[in-house]
């Protein structure tokens, strides 16, 4: 079974982390991965850093930059992480644009990406209609998870068509929003986790966007599976290196 | 012809040979609903038909609500009229049918002229924005059904670029005739075969032998003429060919789904159009001049007219788009404006629609072009725009259109982003393209006034996102006989590292929401162009034009920094005229290739020469 999915089943509110690969150096990727699974993270987002992230706030827009900077590839990614099912069990997922996979070639980034021991991939920029009619089939030859987005402006037709196409979670952004913290949730958030929750979907929600401390990862996962925190664990390595995300962890787990 | 010309059969009666007409997978099926009609079908419901058949109802005169009544009992997707209907009829049909029918799925107006021997084409202009297809039919005693063809050389001087049904007397023995109107310029925009009488045993019950028959000897004839099944226009998937899409975060989809719903319905209204044409002619200052350069002309023993965009209000063709679009983002409801901006041109062009609507306008624009065009800050904040510096990235172009996409995720609700160029997620592209195909639709008779013909021997235009070429090309995309020519800048040479020529350094991918020709490095990050001309500086180029470049339809040339300079100054002393080093690329094509001294060449000169008067200083030490 994908690990995704075997995570999703256990009984327990998930914490997923997203960091750019690359990033503050570009031989972290690694050990950043073993010390989140260290820590108690249950999932992690590997970002592959793209030149012009639409989607992303400040804080990842600089960090890929930076990363890029350092030298960051497809390439040098997948060496990075040719033994890291050799120390490193729960799901990982690449987060990235589209562009650098399609010049990959999608077929060769998905089979590697099963040769390495990828759970699933978050590709912003990939419109579920276009993956279903042109990509689908080959993600799940190779046995991978893609997940998708939905918004407070997606409409239940459409939450219900991606629903129908997912495999593993959905991802709830939390806001109209790009990536990056922002000062917790309120009543507009709450009534649109409310109104996905009642929907009753096949797939578990994961929200993310905005999830930056104890307090927004809690009030997050009292509606949904888990949460996915980026912006504000890139900004703590910024601040603090690589060498301390246990006390990253614990401040969002205690 | 369009792609795969279709088959209607018309005139069906009766369920059992209905059913067997259904097998032959014809494209429309149509159903008279006229009393006077020997074929009127007066049944209470039609069979179950496959999906892939469109059923039509046929109408001559008929009251809306009656028609409306058919349409929703008979489930029709298509709508044939057949009589004097006028304009004002065919808009209200599709309101009300939006409104009482059916939003997402807007019902098809076929709109029926006769023609006997010759046709005033004239009449089909009201019906271009109100009517999907056109249908020609023979002219007879009776409203179709006459059972002879017309002359079909008439179709020759077809003006429109609308797909249209011919009808009128095909049979069998017409296959030959059909063959050569397949071959011959004259079936260009034919989208379908529309058969009836000569099918029939009886009025209303058809022969499918017959039928057979005629439908294989139809596909060897299209198989056979392939090579000129091309469409250059987007299609409805929103793709060029390979080119175009929309690779769209989630957070955008609500906004471009809800302008790709609305986006030809909105421009097909009457209202809109009338207000659209006024702001034209009576703020821009359209129709801008064709000119004739005399001197210009002797020096390269060619006839060249500049089609004077540089006349335009603001200085460039970038105000007829943002026109354009700020009346669909007020038919939209939306309240705040948002734009990005290289030059500043159409981030001035932004700005001055919001002062002339008095909505919100935020500009966003690379901290590198602010410092270097400080005259278009300026005029942007004097025009009561916010000007906000792009400070991700490069700080350019490029990083200001991330910035303004960002923001469109950020405030989805009551904000429109106004593109400037013929690039971002389906339906921008086409959208920005039809609102600067005005630019060929002026060339087009005003060509007409000057050489006693509309199609020149070639057009020409420089592109960087590829409105202007978009615009200037337009009506001329699928007229053979007119060559296209597309220049990019070269910037210190194509090969030098420093160049924005993207039709020969690009490779296919996504950026800002399309799939089309960009500069990057071989591991799909996108890459920093280089031209003289802030206007030529983006790494990409429109889908429809990288479509052209790929297809071989346009010539695409490149054009240094140091030609383009030369050649806006030659300009200025042969012509009296300073234009933008944008249009000076266009310009130092005749350095470099030879016309024919009957050769009409049509070049858009699409912005004026103030903005970049420092740069000229500069360069030639003024």
């Amino acid at each position: 079974m994908n690990r995704i999915v075997s995570k999703l089943n256990e009984d327990k509110k998930l914490l997923s982390i997203y960091f750019t690969a690359g990033y503050p150096e570009i031989n972290d990727t690694v050990s950043i991965i073993q010390d989140l699974e260290k820590n108690g993270v249950d999932m992690i987002e590997i970002g592959l850093p793209f030149s012009d992230p639409l989607a992303d706030g400040p804080t990842i827009q600089d960090s890929s930059t930076a990363a890029l900077k350092n030298g960051m590839t497809t390439e040098v990614l997948f060496k990075q992480l040719e033994s890291i099912r050799d120390t490193v069990s729960i799901p990982l997922i690449i987060m990235g644009y589209f562009n650098p996979m399609f010049q990959y070639g999608v077929e060769a980034f998905c089979k590697k990406c099963q040769e390495l021991g990828i759970d699933g991939l978050i590709i912003p920029d990939l419109p579920v209609d276009v993956y279903h009619n042109e990509y689908q089939a080959i993600f799940e030859k190779y046995g991978l998870i893609n997940v998708f987005l939905i918004t407070p402006q997606t409409s239940d037709a459409r939450i219900r068509y991606i629903d129908s196409i997912s495999n593993g979670f959905i991802y709830m952004v939390s806001s109209a929003s790009t990536t990056g913290a922002k000062s917790g949730f309120g009543d507009e958030q709450t009534a649109y986790f409310e109104r996905i929750g009642k929907m009753n979907l096949n797939n578990p929600q994961v929200i993310g966007f905005g999830i930056s401390n104890n307090e927004t990862f809690t009030q997050a996962t009292k509606y949904a599976k888990g949460a996915i925190i980026g912006s504000a664990f890139v900004k703590h390595v910024t601040k603090h290196g690589v060498k301390t995300i246990d006390s990253f962890t614990k401040s969002i787990l205690n | 012809m369009t792609e795969k010309m279709k088959l209607k059969i018309c005139g069906m009666k009766y369920q059992d040979n209905m059913e067997q007409v259904a097998t032959l997978q014809p494209d429309y099926l149509g159903f008279i609903f006229y009393e006077k009609s020997t074929r009127h079908f007066n049944s209470e419901s039609i069979l179950e038909l496959p999906k892939s058949i469109k059923k039509t109802g046929v109408f001559v005169d008929a009251d809306i609500d009656f028609v409306l009544e058919k349409i929703n009992k008979h489930q029709l997707q298509a709508v044939q009229l057949h009589g004097k209907e006028s304009p004002e009829y065919c808009n209200n049909l599709k309101k009300r049918h939006a409104e009482l029918v059916s939003i997402s799925h807007p019902i098809e107006i076929i709109k029926v002229f006769s023609i006997k021997d010759e046709f005033d084409f004239s009449i089909l202009k009201p019906y271009e924005q109100v009517s999907d297809y056109f249908l020609f039919d023979t002219k007879g005693k009776l409203p179709g059904g006459n059972g002879y063809t017309f002359d079909w050389n008439v179709l020759n001087n077809y003006p429109s670029t609308k797909p249209f049904f011919l009808s009128g007397g095909l049979g069998l023995n017409e296959v030959e005739k059909i063959n050569q109107f397949v071959n011959s310029k004259a079936s260009r925009y034919c989208y379908a075969l529309d058969v009836n009488s000569k099918f029939e045993i009886e009025p209303g019950l058809k022969n499918i032998e017959d039928l057979k028959t005629f439908k294989k000897n139809l596909s060897t004839i299209l198989d056979n003429n392939k090579e000129i099944v091309m469409n250059y226009n987007v299609d409805e998937k929103g793709y060029y060919g390979e080119f175009g899409g929309a690779f769209i975060p989630e957070m955008l989809y609500p906004n471009v789904e809800e302008l790709r719903q609305n986006y030809l319905k909105v421009m097909a209204e009457p209202d809109f159009q009338k207000q659209f044409d006024k702001l034209l002619k009576d703020y821009v200052g359209r129709p801008s001049p064709l000119y004739y350069a005399k001197r210009l002309s002797k020096k390269y023993n060619t006839k060249i007219y500049l089609k004077r965009e540089d006349l335009n209000h603001t200085g460039a063709h970038k105000i007829n788009n943002t026109i354009g679009q700020i009346l669909m983002a007020q038919r939209l409801g939306k309240t705040r404006i948002i734009a990005e901006t290289g030059a500043g041109q159409h981030g001035v062009a932004t700005a001055t629609v919001c002062a002339l609507m008095g909505l919100e306008c935020i500009v966003y624009m690379g901290e590198i072009d602010i410092a270097r065009q400080a005259p278009n800050v300026a005029r942007m904040k004097m025009l009561g725009a916010k000007v906000v510096p792009a400070l991700s990235g490069s700080r350019t172009l490029k990083d200001a259109t991330n910035e303004a996409i960002r923001d469109w995720i950020n405030n989805p609700v009551k904000t429109h982003y106004i593109i400037g160029s013929a690039i971002g997620p389906h339906p921008y592209p086409d959208m920005v393209t039809r609102f600067q195909a005005v630019i060929s639709e002026e060339i087009k008779w005003q060509l007409k006034e000057h050489e006693g013909r509309e199609n020149p021997d070639y057009v020409v235009a420089c592109i960087g996102g590829g409105s202007n070429a978009a615009g200037t090309y337009y009506h001329y995309l699928h007229e053979n006989d007119v060559k296209i020519i597309a220049v990019e800048a070269a910037g210190l040479g194509v090969d030098s590292g420093e160049s924005a020529a993207t039709s020969v350094l690009g490779k296919e991918g996504i950026i800002h929401g399309c799939k089309t020709l960009l500069m990057q490095t071989k591991d799909g990050q996108i890459t920093e162009p280089y031209s003289i001309s802030a206007g030529l500086d983006y790494p990409g180029v429109g889908p429809m034009h990288a479509h052209l470049a790929k297809t071989g339809r346009a010539e695409f040339m490149a054009i240094t920094d140091d030609d383009a300079m030369n050649a806006g100054l030659e300009l200025c002393k042969l012509e009296g005229i300073i234009p933008a080093i944008e249009s000076s690329h266009a310009l130092a094509i005749f350095e470099q290739k030879t016309f024919k001294p009957n050769d009409v060449v049509v070049m858009s000169l699409s912005g004026r020469g103030d903005k970049d008067l420092q740069n000229y200083i500069d360069y030639f030490k003024i």
